[in-house]
């Protein structure tokens, strides 16, 4: 649920928000919906490596790659894949810091206060 | 309160890191915003097929603009009317080149730092301190006065900002993404400021430091010795013998006084061929066809995206094909049916330096005409991109701006400029050159040529012209001062009088030929006149080796066709190596050389002096010349604290082949005494083992197109963006100017006739996107030496040209 939420907020979102709405809204998603660390930190590592992905290829197939591999080569990468990679699980790792962080913050803030 | 703590270290985290991957560090952009694939470069990724029909409402037109794309995407726009043809030109060529815009624009006020922060900000100063925005400035004051020119510069300006305005930020250009920052509103001033960079690439070139210190070091007799006012071999642009029909102003008198010079603590600078240029037109006598042909290959430092955009601009009264500078609106080099004309640079001397006594050190006044003047004062705020604003104070005096009282560390650039001396440059002047274009444009006869050309200041260019009227013309034009013989060549005095520019040559005065008698006109940059031109131009031009080569070719041209003319632009023999290679080859002691040495002997022995890819002989010429000619003259003529320059190529060849014993060729720095053949074997074995050193055995390696490694590199330098190398001929001072970054920026070709043909083509393409396939698509075909056909097209309907896209753009 997590991962599908994430997937098409983050997909609508970022036609319109700059590229940072993912962080709020793997927060969010996870802040509401996350049942357990794991899931906050998985589902959304996942949910925006195939966003992510399918996105840049859908640009970059057409192209035949060719910008992809001038960026690789202005990173001094030798093959365009690894923008592809760096990229993605870069993002993936982004969304999966906010989704833990924002399962953690619901934690923090919903702790009863009867308990001691 | 542990809760609290830990709620907001979970609100932190995210939005620090979301913030350190949105944010540039050094060099790299901003990690996540570049890479992110809805905003970031994955969005610059163009597909290869091009939608066929599209359409644009635009609030700025007046009425539909029709925009077909050919199958190389060169737009051919027809407009109904004047506006919005240039609204659309300007809309168009944002479309493909506003990065590159922008950079050349920002480079040219000395506004790099405010983008790219504090590592360029010599770079900017320097800009500033020459005058450029001043220059501009000035510059507008003179397009802005001339209604036509106005309207042209504003539509041009307006058809750009519409651009800008319809872009989100996933559209933008790919170096904005990359160097971090957001496209700014274009002004007219950036039009000019543009202009004025092309004068400052094509006529900032000065030697006057350098020839004072060498006045001052070796005296008059050995100055005028070893730099002469006229060359030992010259074929000037206006052939010899051809007659003045004016009577010329009287030329001002040589003051008696010579000037004193400074110096600084500079390294001499190696004179290098410069930026130069060809171009050639045949009468109608010597083509198959009947009709004039017209060549133009321009050269400068290549880049991408490429320095030049081709376009076809049509509306009533306009119908014309050639290339455009973009920032500049009209063609600048093209064509239409009736006429084709094109540029070479004129190496005239209209930059001085003036030497300035100033009553104190708050330089609030100087000494001019025996009394003291008052300076004025601009102050340049250079804004810095993490960091806070600078203010530059520059010191004008009558003359122009004190460029440096200090020199600046590790700017090359800067290298010539004397310090304390006050700076007179065209480019300071109002002008109009947007005018020149205008009217060619638009020219449909040899008058219309001439009076084109009286509105056209700077850079001085040698314009070529032919029509199908079958009329050849060149005119080595600009606004030349009216000097004393040699006024420049060294440090004037800023405080005598009789040292300003005098006046202007009449423009009517200005060197030209009209159909002259050999039935071909040319320039490469070589002198404009034989010295029988009752004025002083300058006293040293570009070297007259590609002017000799091209006009030793028409001589004996016969029924030329645009193919004959083609293989002529890719035309690589040296004439260097006619005049100094056998005379070079005798010279050398083949006892005295080891195996390597003795096989590249006999290869440049047989070279057939062509710079062609393969040519190993050429390769080994090559650094053997500049070894000899480094030998010659650097004990003499470099000395740390005094910057000076070397002799000309043509009086180092006149040396070695007329004057063997000359003490010049004695290294002073060493007890014994060196002869010519000393030199000549020094050279020769230094340059078979540097290149054995850096290519191995005598082999594949040691082809020129390795040796010389001929690429296009990307306009700011970004790494991946450039072109690979190329393996191919060509050489600095042959036809095909091919040096390592720099050569033919735009071969063209036009045969007039009934129906005009044009053939063209620049290393690189019509998109500045790094991501399209049109950014590079016509390198090859360059580097080939072949040519594309050019469209003229009659109409939007036009069923000769085969269309990728047809855009209609009306009125919102």
């Amino acid at each position: 649920m997590v991962f599908l939420v994430i997937l098409i907020a983050s997909f609508l979102l970022q036609l319109i928000l700059p590229w940072w709405v993912i962080v709020i809204i793997s927060f969010a998603t996870c802040g509401l919906i996350g049942k357990t660390a794991k899931v906050s930190i998985w589902q959304p590592f996942f949910a925006i490596v195939l966003l992510w992905t399918g996105m840049a290829l859908y640009k970059s197939l057409p192209n035949h790659n060719l910008l992809v591999s001038r960026v690789a080569e202005m990173f001094t990468l030798h093959t365009w894949w690894l923008i592809l990679l760096i990229s993605a699980v870069l993002g993936g790792f982004v969304a999966a810091i906010s989704g833990y962080c924002g399962y953690h913050f619901r934690k923090a803030v919903l702790v009863k206060p009867s308990n001691p | 309160m542990r809760n609290k703590l830990k709620a907001v270290i979970c609100v932190i985290i995210p939005v620090l890191l979301a913030f350190g991957l949105n944010t540039k560090f050094g060099p790299l952009p901003p990690l996540l915003k570049f890479l992110n694939p809805f905003t970031g470069f994955w969005q610059n990724a163009e597909k290869m097929s091009v939608t066929q029909q599209s359409t644009l409402k635009l609030k700025g037109t007046e009425e539909t603009v029709d925009v077909i794309f050919d199958d190389r995407m060169i737009p051919h726009i027809f407009a109904k009317n004047d506006h919005d043809v240039y609204y659309a030109q300007g809309y168009i060529t944002a479309m493909n080149r506003l990065w590159q815009m922008e950079f050349q624009t920002r480079f040219a006020a000395g506004r790099l730092s405010e983008v790219v922060g504090a590592k360029v900000i010599e770079v900017d100063r320097y800009q500033r301190r020459m005058g450029m925005v001043y220059g501009a400035e000035n510059s507008l004051k003179g397009m802005m006065e001339d209604p036509v020119s106005k309207a042209m510069i504003m539509a041009y300006t307006d058809g750009i900002n519409a651009y800008i305005h319809s872009l989100s930020s996933s559209q933008l250009p790919l170096e904005y993404k990359i160097l971090d920052f957001v496209p700014e509103d274009w002004t007219p001033l950036k039009c000019a400021l543009l202009l004025k960079q092309m004068s400052a690439v094509l006529a900032m070139g000065s030697d006057e430091f350098y020839m004072s210190n060498i006045l001052k070091k070796y005296g008059p007799g050995v100055t005028a010795d070893l730099f002469p006012d006229y060359p030992f071999r010259e074929d000037p642009i206006i052939p010899v013998g051809t007659k003045w029909n004016f009577k010329s102003l009287p030329v001002p008198q040589t003051p008696q006084s010579y000037t004193e010079m400074t110096t600084g603590k500079i390294k001499t600078k190696e004179l290098e061929d410069g930026i130069g240029s060809n171009n050639w037109a045949l009468s109608g006598a010597k083509t198959a066809s009947g009709y004039p042909i017209l060549a133009n290959d321009p050269h400068l430092n290549l880049t991408l995206p490429s320095i030049w955009y081709q376009i076809q601009l049509n509306a009533p009264g306009l119908n014309a094909y050639g290339v455009s500078l973009p920032g500049a609106p009209g063609i600048t080099i093209g064509f239409n049916k009736d006429i084709a004309w094109g540029v070479t640079n004129v190496a005239a001397d209209v930059l001085d330096f003036y030497q300035i006594r100033f009553k104190d050190e708050t330089h609030k006044q100087y000494f001019y005409n025996k009394t003291w003047k008052n300076t004025k004062i601009r102050l340049e705020a250079i804004k810095i991109r993490g960091a806070r604003t600078e203010i530059d104070t520059v010191f004008y005096t009558h003359h122009g701006p004190v460029v440096y009282f200090h020199k600046p560390e590790n700017l090359k650039m800067a290298d010539n400029v004397p310090l304390g001396n006050a700076l007179r440059w065209i480019a300071h002047d109002k002008s109009n050159e947007l005018m020149t274009f205008y009217q060619l444009n638009r020219g449909k006869n040899y008058d219309d040529y001439r009076k084109a050309l009286t509105y056209y200041t700077a850079p001085a260019q040698n314009f070529i012209f032919a029509s199908s009227a079958n009329d050849i013309a060149i005119t080595a034009n600009g606004k030349f001062p009216l000097k004393w013989k040699d006024q420049g060549k060294f440090i004037l005095d800023g405080s005598d009088p009789k040292n300003d520019w005098q006046g202007w040559i009449p423009a009517d005065q200005n060197p030209t030929v009209k159909n002259p008698e050999r039935n071909f006109v040319s320039s490469a940059n070589q002198s404009s006149t034989d010295p029988t031109y009752p004025y002083y131009i300058n006293w040293e031009f570009g070297s007259y080796e590609r002017g000799k080569r091209i006009n030793d070719r028409l001589k004996v041209m016969q029924k030329a066709t645009a193919d004959s003319i083609r293989l002529m632009q890719s035309d690589s023999y040296s004439i260097l190596a006619q005049n100094l290679l056998a005379t070079l080859v005798s010279r050398v002691d083949p006892a005295k050389l080891n195996a390597t040495q003795k096989e590249a002997l006999e290869i440049t022995g047989k070279w057939n002096k062509f710079f062609s890819a393969k040519s190993v002989g050429a390769s080994i010429f090559d650094l053997w010349t500049k070894r000899l000619f480094f030998d010659i003259w650097d004990d003499d003529f470099t000395i740390a604290s005094v910057p000076m320059r070397y002799p000309s190529k043509d009086r180092t060849t006149e040396l070695i082949l007329k004057d063997p014993d000359s003490k010049w060729f004695d290294n002073v720095n060493t007890p014994q005494k060196e002869t010519l053949n000393d030199l000549v074997n020094e050279a020769f074995k230094y340059a078979c083992d540097s290149l054995e050193r850096k290519n191995g055995p005598i082999g594949k390696n040691w082809r020129w197109a390795n040796v010389k490694q001929t690429h296009v590199p990307h306009l700011a330098n970004i790494p991946g963006m450039g072109s690979k190398t190329l393996m191919i001929g060509g050489a600095k001072s042959t036809i095909n100017a091919l040096g390592e970054t720099n050569g033919p920026s735009w071969r063209m070709i036009v045969e007039l006739g009934k129906k005009p043909k044009g053939h063209g083509v620049y290393p690189g393409g019509q998109s500045g996107n790094p991501g399209s396939f049109f950014y590079d698509n016509m390198l090859d075909t360059w580097a080939e030496g072949k040519l594309y056909d050019l469209y003229l097209m009659q109409s939007a309907d036009d069923t000769s040209v085969k269309v990728l896209q047809h855009l209609k753009i009306s009125k919102k």
